[in-house]
């Protein structure tokens, strides 16, 4: 009860196993009214766990919950949410075969007086929440069909919609650009201001700096630093969250502005292949070796659309592309990896990885039939490869024939990264490649990508972090609506002309 | 440090062992009952002669066969219902070509097993190319390979007659139905003891199989890493088909007919086998050594059961529980 202010909830001395992990240790953590509390800490160090345990979704753990200072204990997310706390998960939990209205009315639909579905009702309510919360969605649309960071939209208004005493938000923007992410702060700000407290989870330390009020971090589970967030570092939070200093976020490679071309693209377009996807419209770009070139741009601005079109995994196209001197045109993904073109898809989970699966698997998935002599895959040299690229790239695990699953998600990643590294790539295509990642694991990738590209690669990164793309990147193009609309250079430009070209703002050259 | 990996890998794959072969704990434990519940004669428990073990293996060796190219098919996430059906084409196929059209042994089952290769590897397009489901795919395939037979054998069970004249089948096609390594060893055991070798090598260190379990595990992970994702499954739908084939030949084999009914509901008998084999439904994870140890076990929880002259019915509920008690057995091993 410092400071005077009621606190919500209370989290007393709680720990959770799972089987021999112990992924919360004795956490204590309050939520007051009226606050954004950030929960900060690396990949695996328990902050969902932990949320999961608050919103009533883990009901094995030890210690005590109240609520208004009343214990409680809930045995189900449904009795959290009658309790006033909900929750929008990290790994979204919508449903992909129903729309986006379904979703988020689902199991407190609304009826008509004859206790059928009203569909007109739950249209209209649907519209009227994604306009308060600025959302442009179609609410008819397939959940299944919508870009992570829609997804991520969808999951937010939901949560919303619940009207929530106490909201928690695991990673609600990982896939979110900076427009967006300002856009659900206004509606943060109105919750908060309303009496709501906010739990939020984010690995983008600007985030924290702009929007938090208080900040707790964990380490292996345990709570080992608490700030007032709003005279915290970014330094310093980094070094609660890894224990010891951080080294430099963003290392500098050599520009190669005279490296030979690798890439270029010319007015490339891909017809409307499905409703709603907003398609390369004319898209024009170049590529050098030892370059690293970033895409900005808002959600729908077709950023995953032209790495997917350029991979072979997308639609038909019109347009030219001329990879290493040639035109090209893959058939699909098999055929733009033997040109010497890979792809990172920006969700690891769903397209990246089969995560029950060993690390060995995965990482050479790539390369088993080059490995394999006749057909035949040698064992020593699978292990051999897989080794190899795993110690390149430090990926902390046990045993590479853990599965995947077992590893934080900054490791996943770093898994994702090795198996397009062994193919020996010329281009990499990376979508989203931090998201989700924690800084630690994000200042490793960057250092990697840097290495990739003095060894002559060439990198076309997609991102909605501004930060990383000034950070790591050369050149930035902006996308808008499917065309390349400015071209930046990061020497001379910042986070807020990336913003403004993203936007649609004139930006002078 | 290598060594040091090295070892660590070993130490891991050690525990991954005890899971991947718990399926052969099952049939030790099905066995051992086998032995305590055997009736002898003579003081000689019926269970444990050598005829009465080569009998089990030889009554499981068509489902077994099947069961194989089944794994394939559920590795990669899909199923076959066309199997029985396809044993059924192949038993008339075989009776047919060597009785009615008088081709030579060879040739004829060369031309059965081009027919289950090719009517396979047609439901592989069907489902990879046009993307039907593998279910509704191979529930047609069913029909039509039943329809198939019943045209091709004119509706009747076709009998096979041996000897050297016109209508006559080569004896060398009765062998099926006979025991070789001095009458010890039934020749189609022996076949699919072959089959399940091959198997078992070709799923542990070939780079097609790495292609199957990864297209199990995440279909458009595996597409997005360059996996051939619709030419691999094609050749497993083909696979199958030409398995099920063989063990058509053999059934007409050993019963010196085929009949259009032939393999009524092996689909499921072979579905059951895996399962119990500890392959999971969803893709993705299994082996062909835990396949055969599923039919192994469901073949000798049948012998048992007839030695003892349990009654039918009964026989099938105590088949049930135990498919759903094995299934069930597989949610403990850790995820
Ligand atoms: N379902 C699970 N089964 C077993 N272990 C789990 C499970 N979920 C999480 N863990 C383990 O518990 C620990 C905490 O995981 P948790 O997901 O809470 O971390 P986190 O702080 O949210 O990380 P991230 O930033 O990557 O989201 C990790 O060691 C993780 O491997
Ligand atoms: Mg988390």
């Amino acid at each position: 009860m410092d400071n005077g202010v009621a606190s919500l909830v209370g989290l007393v001395r709680i720990s959770k196993s799972y089987g021999g992990v112990r992924a919360c240790r004795e956490v204590d953590l309050t939520v007051r009214a009226g606050e954004v509390h950030a929960l900060l800490g690396e990949n695996g160090a328990g902050k969902s766990t932990l949320m999961r345990v608050l919103s009533g979704d883990l009901t094995d753990y030890t210690g005590t919950i109240t609520v208004g200072d009343r214990p409680v204990r809930f045995h189900g997310p449904a009795d959290a949410q009658r309790a006033g706390i909900a929750m929008i998960h990290q790994e979204l939990d919508l449903v992909p075969g129903l729309s986006v209205a379904e979703n988020i009315f689902l199991g407190r639909e609304p009826r008509t007086r004859l206790r059928t579905l009203d569909r007109r009702a739950m249209l209209r309510e649907t519209r009227t929440l994604l306009r308060r919360t600025g959302i442009d969605l179609d609410p008819r649309r397939q959940v299944g069909e919508l870009r992570t960071g829609e997804q991520q939209l969808v999951s937010i208004a939901k949560a919303l919609s619940l009207d929530a005493k106490v909201l928690i938000m695991d990673e609600p923007t990982s896939a979110l650009s900076s427009a967006e992410v300002d856009r659900m702060f206004t509606v943060i700000a109105e919750l908060r201001r309303a009496g709501a407290g906010i739990v939020y989870i984010s690995h983008r330390m600007d985030e924290i700096g702009r929007i938090a009020d208080r900040a707790t971090v964990l380490r292996n589970g345990c709570v080992v630093a608490e700030f007032d967030a709003r005279d915290m570092t970014a330094d310093q939070a980094a070094e609660a969250m890894i224990g010891r200093p951080v080294r430099a976020m963003f290392t500098t490679h050599e520009t190669a502005d005279t490296g030979e071309q690798l890439l270029e693209v010319r007015d490339l377009v891909v017809p409307r292949s499905r409703p709603g996807r907003r398609d390369p419209a004319g898209i024009s770009l170049t590529v050098r070796r030892g370059e690293i070139v970033g895409l900005a741009g808002l959600l729908g601005s077709g950023r995953t659309e032209l790495l997917e079109t350029l991979f072979g995994a997308g639609g038909r196209r019109r347009g030219s592309v001329i990879f290493k001197g040639r035109p090209v045109r893959p058939r699909g993904p098999r055929s733009a990896i033997r040109l010497g073109m890979v792809y990172m898809p920006e969700d690891r989970r769903i397209s990246g990885l089969a995560l029950d699966h060993s690390v060995l698997a995965n990482t050479v998935l790539s390369v088993v039939d080059r490995i394999a002599r006749l057909g035949v895959v040698s064992r020593r040299r699978e292990a051999g490869a897989a080794t190899r690229i795993v110690r390149d790239l430090s990926v902390k695990l046990a045993s590479v024939r853990d599965p995947v699953s077992a590893l934080s998600g900054g490791n996943q990643q770093k898994v994702v990264l090795g198996r397009m590294l062994l193919t020996e790539p010329d281009l990499l295509l990376l979508d989203e490649p931090t998201r989700g990642v924690d800084v630690g694991a994000k200042a490793e990738i960057y250092h990697l990508l840097g290495q990739a590209a003095q060894r002559g690669m060439g990198v076309l990164l997609a991102s909605s972090e501004l930060a990383e793309l000034v950070g790591v990147c050369d050149r930035v193009i902006v996308l808008r609506g499917g065309r390349d609309v400015a071209e930046l250079r990061t020497e001379q430009a910042g986070e807020a002309d990336l913003l403004a070209a993203s936007m649609g703002e004139v930006v002078p050259l | 440090m290598t060594t040091d990996f090295v070892a660590e890998t070993r130490r891991a794959s050690v525990r991954s062992m005890v899971f991947r072969f718990q399926s052969l704990f099952g049939l030790v434990a099905v066995f051992v009952a086998a032995i305590v519940f055997s009736p002898s004669r003579d003081g000689e428990l019926l269970f444990l002669t050598s005829d009465n073990l080569f009998n089990v293996v030889r009554a499981v060796s068509e489902i077994g066969i099947i069961a194989v190219g089944m794994t394939f098919v559920i590795l990669i996430g899909g199923i076959d219902l066309s199997v029985g059906a396809m044993l059924g084409l192949a038993a008339v196929g075989s009776a047919v070509l060597l009785v009615e059209n008088d081709f030579g042994l060879v040739p004829a089952v060369l031309v059965v097993l081009a027919v289950g290769l090719g009517f396979g590897l047609l439901q592989g397009v069907a489902s990879a190319v046009f993307g039907i489901q593998a279910f509704i795919v191979t529930l047609a395939g069913l029909q039509i390979a039943r329809g198939l037979a019943r045209i091709w054998s004119g509706g009747q069970g076709v009998a096979i007659a041996y000897g050297e004249g016109p209508g006559e089948a080569p004896i060398a096609f009765s062998l099926l139905g006979e025991r070789t390594f001095n009458g010890l060893v039934p020749i189609p055991a022996l076949i699919f003891v072959v089959v399940a070798v091959l198997a078992v090598l070709f799923l542990r260190g070939t780079a097609f199989s790495r292609h199957v379990y990864a297209i199990g595990g995440n279909e458009k992970a595996a597409r997005l890493s360059g996996v051939p994702v619709t030419r691999v499954k094609i050749v497993v739908f083909g696979i199958c088909g030409l398995l099920a084939a063989l063990a058509g030949i053999i059934h007409a084999g050993q019963l010196n007919q085929g009949s259009p009914n032939d393999g009524l509901g092996y689909e499921l008998d072979a579905i059951a086998a895996v399962v119990v084999g500890g392959t999971s439904l969803a893709g993705g994870r299994g082996s062909v050594v835990g396949t055969v140890a599923g039919a192994l076990l469901l073949g000798v929880l049948n012998n048992i059961l007839a030695l003892n002259s349990v009654d039918t019915n009964v026989q099938l509920l105590i088949k049930g529980l135990v498919i759903v008690v094995a299934a069930g057995l597989q949610r403990l091993r850790p995820s």
